[in-house]
């Protein structure tokens, strides 16, 4: 198994909003993605999801609509918005360049500094 | 679009709000199943799926919490919620509520009302552009109050470069002018100078102002009308400029309209404007007749004390014309248009302004120590709300809203109360207090209350919630000195040295109150009843006339029956102006002349000779004047008692001569005939100021058309003045009369110092009351805390009044404290209370002891009645408390 890292604060909006551009999924769903995408690598606490999704939903990132799951049972969907998709991409190109920017700090060598 | 989804999201919140409770349960559950499902395809039994499923979620209620807190609009339902539970807290406490709501009701209210009040005397601009450049200057003279402009010196200062944009004039006492058209009316005409208005920054509603041709003394007559006059008489005519008024026989063409805001810097009342058409060509430095009030508008940025200096060289060069004796006693006086319009009330208002701040300091105060007090008791509630996950900020959000709600209930409150003291204000105020009669409760008022409200509201909301709720309290167990203990009987101490000091002040002023009623006036107010009575200049030119009115008024009046005796005179005591000289004008055979200054004013009267009875006025030597005394070419005199020691101190005045001058004219040789008792003439504080009379001649060298009659009589004023009213009116309708009883009139005099002491005591009286409701909190609480313990202590053997003594004693401690700062305090404040004594020593140890024995009193009973309680307690009862 690999080693969980608790999820930097902030990061879990991106995460979710990565998760729904794939295709509308419901809370657990979003979940499952999130730990199927990083093969459990991340730790999310399961009941804090909620907030957040409301926090997306009530920003107009996200659109919720009850639908009907697999199993028959009543679900409540989550989708991107365009406002959503604008958002995600805009998130993941400010975290690549921080990313990128930190991996360079971190990986200097001596001689170059 | 993010507005859209907010709107639904507050849409949502707001209407179906069961409707996404229950679906975010929904979600949840489906949440957890799925988990559980997956779990149990792992191989795990259900039910231990479940279980495993459940934990992983978390915190499910707070999951949910936090889910709502993310929706629009949250904080609406929290306050709304937050309201709800905080209205359910007050109406289950009626007795903390009324007390909390009423506390501040007081302080609010009295703050609310006294603001209004002093905001007109001490605050509000005056009703003029730039006022605060406003000034008055002149020069200070010992025969006159205010300063005033020798009108020579005025044209002399005027030409020169000053510290002013400019200056204005105008003649002190304006002119008494009647509208002798059909319907005639006495009115009050000002005498002012051209650029008056200008000067003051203010323009005719209507027409046109003064030029300085108008101003020319031979220049056809014109006029401006105030609103008032305009709207009574002309009906609001917006084309009266142009049409011509008879004001004393006299044709006046009027020009304009004053704005309905236009009052004058003197505040006296004023119909008409006219221009003062001053001569200036005959006027002469050297004999000085007229005088001006002067008033000016100062360059901006140059101060007071700066215009002061830049006077001084004219003003230097002025005092070569004032005779040598008189240099010293005469000085130049510049100040700010609003000092000298209030006067004497800036104290007055101070002192009121300062008492009423401590009163809703006391109020704070106090409704701090309730709400201490009542936390104290849900210490418990809030410490199991802190442990069922109950946030900190949510809990000071809670009570701060009760706190807030119980300050707007108390505000609210306030309003209604402040709107009465303000109507018992205006009732009882006296005359003379600049612009009291406009205060009203205006919007700014309302929000000064308003604010103290919610200031008051935010402080002793904080204290209380800040604290956090201990673990401990969980069990019960709260008897502990906690340092919050400490601060409430700091809060005990302020109120009780804050209502000493208030206290102690109105004591101060009921008892210079109580020496001025008691002052004795040297009349015999009793059965006297006075008449005003002021004959028009176009109807009695001549003095013949004059003196012809009041022969044949005082001959039909003694026909009244029951009227004892009939007095005339040209002035009145005990206040009112009259005619004056100076001392060192008076002449007599065989003294020095005064080597230096005046020797101050005396003042006389000339009377019948029944005045001295009419007033019940001894002749303590002598003889009082005759009948005769009035036609006879003889000049008798007669001394106050005060002069005749002043001016013969070891010779006998009786048979003496002397003769006066007035302006400049010497008069006759007069015989000393008698000695009269002194008789207060310059209100009921000042010193008997010496005086003489002299008798009512019906000679044409008299002035006579301002005169007093003086009725004594055996009848109620009730019965006299319709009768006399019709003697005045069958002799000459037009002639406007003012009545009085003797006993009004000096009851005038106290009416300031007794409007200040009722003001002073009824806060005195709140603040006693706001310390005594603060003690009364505060040792229930220490009661209520303590239960177990005194339990514990009867159980032990303790007896009630050993533990009622325990109670009292703890609250004693405090109290001296309180006690002691408040005498340190009262003794440096009552020297601000310094000028509005009489005769009463600032300092006084006896009213001291006095005001603290009543503090020590009030808080005795209010610790007594906890004490009480403490007594009774039952000790199995209270050692089940837990």
């Amino acid at each position: 198994m690999t080693p969980q890292a608790d999820l930097l604060p902030g990061t879990l909006d991106l995460l979710i909003l990565k998760a729904v551009s794939l295709g509308s999924l419901h809370g657990y769903g979003i979940l499952l993605r999130i730990e199927q995408i990083s093969r459990g690598a991340l730790n999310i606490e399961q009941g804090a999801l909620y907030p957040a999704l409301f926090r997306l939903v009530r920003q107009g990132l996200l659109k919720a609509s009850w639908g009907t799951s697999d199993n028959n049972r009543r679900a409540k969907y989550y989708e991107l918005t365009s406002a959503g998709r604008k958002r995600l991409r805009e998130e993941r190109d400010g975290w690549n360049r921080l990313v990128a920017a930190i991996g360079s700090v971190l990986g200097a060598e001596p001689e170059e500094m | 679009m993010k507005l859209l989804a907010y709107l639904r999201s507050l849409a949502s919140t707001l209407f179906h709000r069961a409707q996404m409770d229950s679906e975010l349960d929904e979600e949840f559950r489906a949440h957890i199943q799925r988990h559980a499902d997956n779990l149990e395809r792992s191989g795990l039994p259900r039910s231990d799926a479940e279980r495993r499923a459940r934990i992983a979620f978390g915190a499910y209620e707070k999951a949910k919490e936090d889910c709502r807190e993310q929706r629009a609009g949250f904080w609406l339902e929290t306050l709304w919620r937050d309201l709800r539970f905080a209205l359910r807290l007050l109406r289950k406490n009626p007795a903390f509520s009324s007390i909390a709501i009423l506390t501040l009701a007081l302080g609010i209210g009295a703050t609310t009302a006294v603001f209004s009040v002093v905001d007109r005397v001490l605050f509000r601009s005056l009703p003029y552009p730039q006022d605060e450049r406003l000034v008055s200057f002149g020069v200070k003279a010992p025969f006159e109050g205010i300063e005033f402009m020798l009108a020579p010196e005025y044209v002399v200062l005027r030409s020169q470069p000053g510290p002013f944009e400019s200056m204005t004039s105008l003649t002190p006492g304006g002119a008494d002018c009647d509208i002798t058209e059909q319907n005639p009316v006495r009115l009050h005409c000002a005498l002012v100078e051209s650029n008056f208005l200008p000067t003051f920054g203010i323009h005719p509603l209507l027409g046109r102002d003064f030029t300085r041709e108008d101003d020319r003394p031979k220049a056809p007559r014109v006029a401006l009308l105030s609103y008032g006059l305009w709207r009574s008489r002309f009906a609001r005519d917006p084309k009266v400029a142009g049409k011509v008024l008879s004001l004393g026989g006299k044709p006046v063409e009027i020009i304009g309209v004053l704005p309905s805001s236009f009052e004058m810097p003197t505040l006296t009342s004023a119909d008409i404007l006219l221009p003062q058409a001053l001569n200036e060509s005959a006027l002469d430095r050297t004999h000085p007749q007229d005088i001006l009030r002067s008033f000016g508008r100062l360059k901006p940025s140059v101060t007071i004390s700066q215009a002061a200096a830049a006077l001084q060289p004219w003003f230097q060069d002025s005092l070569r014309f004032v005779p040598p004796q008189f240099r010293a006693e005469v000085s130049l006086r510049v100040r700010s248009l609003r000092d000298r319009q209030i006067e004497d009330s800036r104290v007055g208002a101070w002192v009121l302004f300062a008492s009423v701040i401590a009163v809703l300091l006391l109020a704070c105060t106090n409704v701090a120590n309730l709400l201490l007090v009542r936390l104290g008791g849900r210490q418990r509630e809030l410490a199991v709300r802190s442990a069922l996950g109950a946030s900190r900020v949510r809990l000071v959000r809670q009570t701060l809203t009760e706190s807030l709600l119980l300050t707007l209930f108390g505000g609210l409150a306030g309003c209604v109360l402040a709107c009465i003291l303000l109507r018992v204000f205006i009732s009882i105020a006296p005359q003379g207090i600049a612009r009291l009669q406009q205060a009203s409760l205006d919007l700014r008022v309302l929000a000064f209350c308003f604010m103290a409200s919610l200031i008051s509201g935010v402080f002793f909301g904080i204290v209380p919630a800040l604290t956090k709720p201990l673990p401990e309290s969980l069990v019960g167990k709260t008897a502990r000195i906690t340092p919050r203990g400490l601060f409430r009987h700091t809060l005990v101490t302020a109120q009780i040295a804050g209502s000493l000091i208030l206290l102690t002040g109105a004591g101060l002023l009921l008892r210079s109150l109580w020496r001025i009623q008691n002052v004795s006036t040297g009349l015999e107010p009793q059965h006297v009843i006075t008449a005003e009575i002021s004959l028009s200049e176009y109807r009695y030119p001549e003095v013949p006339q004059q003196l012809a009115f009041f022969h044949e008024l005082e001959a039909r009046l003694n026909r009244i029956p029951g009227v004892g005796t009939v007095a005339i005179s040209n002035s009145l005591p005990p206040s009112g102006t009259m005619q004056a000289t100076f001392f060192v004008s008076i002449e007599v055979p065989g003294h020095p002349h005064l080597a230096e200054g005046t020797g101050g004013m005396v003042g006389f009267r000339m009377v019948t000779s029944k005045y001295f009875e009419a007033l019940g006025i001894p002749i303590v030597r002598g003889r009082s004047f005759t009948e005769q005394d009035r036609s006879s070419t003889e000049h008798p005199v007669i001394l106050s008692e005060t002069l005749a020691a002043k001016m013969f101190s070891n010779e006998d005045p009786i048979g003496k001569m002397l003769r006066f001058s007035t302006l400049g004219s010497q008069g006759p040789w007069r015989t000393i005939v008698g000695i009269a008792a002194n008789v207060k003439n310059d209100g009921l504080t000042a010193r008997a100021d010496p005086e003489f009379y002299i008798p009512w001649k019906d000679d044409p060298e008299t002035f006579v058309r301002h005169s007093y009659v003086t009725i004594l009589t055996s009848l109620s004023p009730a019965t006299l003045l319709p009768w006399a009213r019709s003697v005045i009116s069958g002799l000459d309708p037009t002639v406007p009369v003012e009545f009085a009883t003797m006993t009004a009139r000096i009851g005038k005099l106290t009416e300031r110092p007794r409007f200040n002491a009722i003001l002073v005591s009824l806060f005195a009286g709140f603040a006693l009351l706001l310390a005594a409701l603060g003690i009364y909190g505060v040792v229930s609480f220490f009661v209520t805390q303590r239960t177990q313990e005194i339990g514990v202590r009867m159980a032990l053997g303790a007896t009630p009044l050993g533990i009622s003594r325990m109670v009292l004693a703890n609250m004693a401690r405090w109290t001296v404290a309180g006690a002691a700062l408040g005498l340190l305090g009262s003794w440096f404040c009552a020297r601000l209370l310094e000028s509005l004594l009489f005769e009463v020593r600032v300092h006084d140890p006896m009213l001291l002891a006095s005001a603290l024995l009543l503090l020590l009193a009030v808080a005795l009973l209010a610790a007594w009645i906890p004490a009480r309680r403490a007594a009774r307690v039952d000790p199995v009862v209270a050692l089940r408390y837990e």
